[in-house]
């Protein structure tokens, strides 16, 4: 139950990770489906909490690029539209 | 010290891109046996060594990340660790290979290898990079840590490989690992574990070189630029190298023939050897240019790194059919030849994503086409400029090439949506650290592949050919004296077999405008496309002599306009080649799949053809 672990004033900042800009480093939030490739995010590291760095995004809206510890992987934004994030100031 | 009195069995498990295979390529050499499971991709290796004098048993699995599979390929290697798979050995001992670059993902992995309580040991691989990025690691507390002996390695150079060499034949330097994670530890709990390892034995700083090269290489306009450059490069290899040397390969084999014709009594076991099982060999023979090099580019795009950046960039148009970025090469290697391109579909780690792209694989306009679509353009497209610039017979070939390109995409869409709905694998890319491929082990994979096939669809191919031979050469027909051997041929061909299945399946290609010459050309091309061209040859051009320019103009006289353009039309679609349909066999693990390619691809091109001749006849 992982959308219940985030209190209520981190809600608030919360935006979805299709939205953050190019550049940004932002934290995991929520994760607000459970299935298959969440499950593989989270086992390649990306647990909530974990803090990234949205790299680039690919031509024509593809994929786009996360890094965070020495992991740089790509996801497409049609997938990715149900994880929640947290931008980091 | 102990040695083991029998060989004992040694599983290497990692996680992707851990350089597991480089270090067990290193390990084994060439002394390995890749292991046949229908319809899996990836390939579990088993490789033997000879330490002083025992015998060690070594097998390296596909890459995992965690005992959760996702994948079929997944699957499998965590089905062979858990003894599900019954003609494989028992897992007894286990070396865990660490990424020393990418540590957490691979303790990660630990964690779940540490449950097994199997006797285990763990190699370090990628020490360089550490260094290269000025990190330090301390591999004697991480020792301390996971209770297993802790062997630094750099595969590549052979640094550490006679430590672990060492290590390998004497059972008692495996260990089984402490506890790590607490038992049923989530995901969370276990990432949370093995940073706090990490925390005590690594300090590693970000790696600058790749995030240097990233800008470059995934740059919004001059990463497409130069994914175009690597395109060009790839495709014309595929077509300028391999080509010399199939030619090479097949002259080899028709001097071969003509040798042996020359030299051995005219008997019909003469005629088996040179035209059933020379020709047939022959007929395998001349793929491996192809599929070697196809498989050698492959590999090293994929190891140093490039091959899911080019998947990045490109993976937004193919998603538009369904397909995803790493369907591109498959696809493309297919324009030279649909063996060597189906093949490498295996670089695709969705299931559904690589049978979708197998099977439109043949659709791509093959280079056994080239020689039909030459002559029949040659012989019926007049040879006008339009435009100013453009050859009209340019414009038709183009566009018989654009035609098959796109009805393979939109096809690809309509399996996505129906035969393989949805994704088996959640899309996700992981970009690995650039790295200079190791020579030996990219030579190791490529002789590998070529071996695996030769033997599985090599046979097949071979058994066809020789079918196809006997069709031909077989009921014997009554030759009158004084006939020129063209005209022999001719005749052989008319009262065979396969003439008379042509005569009988005349009335079904009769809509398509094909008279019974044109349909056992078509007939014929199943051994080859390009056999059509010399089909053709003994046909119509029996009574003169069989020089191609001649050969066009009797075609250009016999054959009209709106036949030739159904002919073309039916090439485009239709899978005539029974290789292509061996290779689907072996790659799916199932006939199935092979026979509904090549009823879609009939179906297709029928109704193309048929529907273009009777376009053409009107206007």
């Amino acid at each position: 139950m992982f959308r219940f672990g985030i209190n209520k004033d981190k809600k608030k900042q919360m935006i979805p990770l299709t939205t953050l800009a190019v550049g940004t480093r932002a934290a995991i939030a929520s994760f607000s489906s459970n299935n298959e490739f969440t499950e593989r995010l989270q086992e390649m590291g990306l647990t909530r909490g974990t803090e990234f760095t949205l790299v680039r995004k690919a031509p024509f809206n593809g994929p786009i690029e996360l890094s965070f510890g020495s992991v740089r992987l790509a996801v497409r934004t049609t997938q990715s539209d149900s994880i929640m994030v947290v931008p980091v100031l | 010290m102990h040695d083991s009195i029998h060989p004992h069995h040694i599983t290497f498990v990692g996680t992707p891109n851990c350089g597991k295979t480089t270090l067990f390529n290193a390990l084994t050499g060439l002394h390995q046996k890749v292991g046949n499971f229908p319809g899996i991709t990836v390939e579990p290796v088993i490789g033997k060594i000879q330490i002083q004098h025992s015998t060690v048993h070594l097998i390296d699995l596909p890459g995992i990340y965690s005992f959760l599979p996702k994948s079929v390929d997944e699957q499998l290697s965590v089905d062979i660790i858990h003894n599900k798979i019954s003609d494989l050995p028992k897992t007894e001992y286990i070396v865990a290979v660490l990424d020393g670059s990418s540590l957490e993902k691979s303790l990660f992995l630990f964690s779940f290898i540490a449950e097994l309580g199997l006797p285990t040991i763990a190699v370090l691989t990628m020490v360089d990079e550490i260094k290269a990025r000025n990190g330090i690691l301390d591999d004697i507390t991480l020792e301390t840590i996971l209770g297993v002996p802790v062997i630094p390695v750099v595969g590549k150079k052979g640094i550490g490989l006679q430590d672990l060499r060492d290590s390998l034949h004497q059972t008692d330097k495996f260990l089984v690992p402490n506890t790590i994670v607490q038992a049923s530890a989530n995901i969370e709990q276990r990432h949370t574990a093995v940073r706090e390892i990490i925390s005590q034995v690594l300090t590693i700083r970000e790696d600058k070189i790749t995030e240097k090269l990233d800008s470059f290489i995934l740059h919004p306009i001059g990463g497409p630029v130069i994914f175009l450059i690597v395109l060009g490069l790839f495709f014309q290899s595929i077509f300028t190298w391999a080509e010399p040397l199939m030619s090479g390969i097949e002259s080899l084999f028709s001097y071969t023939q003509d040798y042996l014709r020359s030299t051995l009594p005219d008997s019909l076991l003469r005629d088996f050897i040179t035209d059933g099982v020379i020709a047939g060999v022959g007929s395998v023979i001349v793929f491996l240019p192809q599929i070697i090099l196809l498989n050698i580019i492959i590999v090293f795009l994929e190891d140093c790194g490039y091959l899911s950046r080019a998947a990045f960039l490109i993976d937004r148009i193919m998603g538009i059919f369904g397909l995803q970025g790493r369907s591109f090469i498959p696809l493309l290697g297919s324009y030279a030849c649909a063996i060597p391109g189906i093949m490498s579909a295996r670089i695709i780690p969705s299931e559904k994503d690589r049978m979708a792209t197998i099977m439109i694989a043949p659709l791509m306009t093959c280079s056994a086409r080239l020689p039909v679509y030459t002559l029949l353009i040659a012989a019926c497209i007049p040879s006008i400029i339009v435009g100013g610039i453009f050859s009209l017979q340019a414009i038709v070939l183009a566009g018989l090439y654009f035609l098959a390109a796109i009805s393979g995409l939109c096809i690809a869409l309509v399996f996505k949506k129906t035969l393989f709905r949805g994704a088996t694998l959640p899309f996700l890319l992981e970009f690995p650290p650039y790295r200079v491929p190791s020579l030996p082990s990219l030579l190791i994979i490529v002789w590998n592949r070529s071996k695996e096939f030769i033997k599985n669809a090599g046979s097949i191919i071979l058994l066809f050919s020789i079918i196809l031979w006997a069709l031909t050469e077989f009921p014997k027909a009554e030759i009158p004296t004084g006939m020129t051997s063209l005209q022999a041929e001719r005749i052989q061909l008319e009262q065979s077999y396969a003439g008379t299945i042509g005569k009988t399946l005349q009335p079904i290609f009769q809509p398509l405008g094909f008279d019974w010459k044109l349909t056992i050309g078509v007939i014929g091309s199943f051994a080859a496309r390009e056999v059509f061209v010399s089909v053709m040859g003994q046909l119509y051009s029996a009574d003169v002599s069989d020089s191609d320019a001649q050969l066009r103009t009797i075609l250009q006289q016999t054959i009209p306009f709106a036949t030739a353009i159904s002919v073309m039309l039916f090439y485009v679609y239709a899978l005539q080649c029974i290789s292509t349909i061996a290779i689907i066999k072996k790659e799916t693990g199932s006939w199935k799949w092979s026979m509904i390619a090549f009823a879609y691809t009939f179906m297709l091109a029928y109704s193309t053809a048929l529907i273009g001749y009777n376009l053409v006849k009107l206007i």
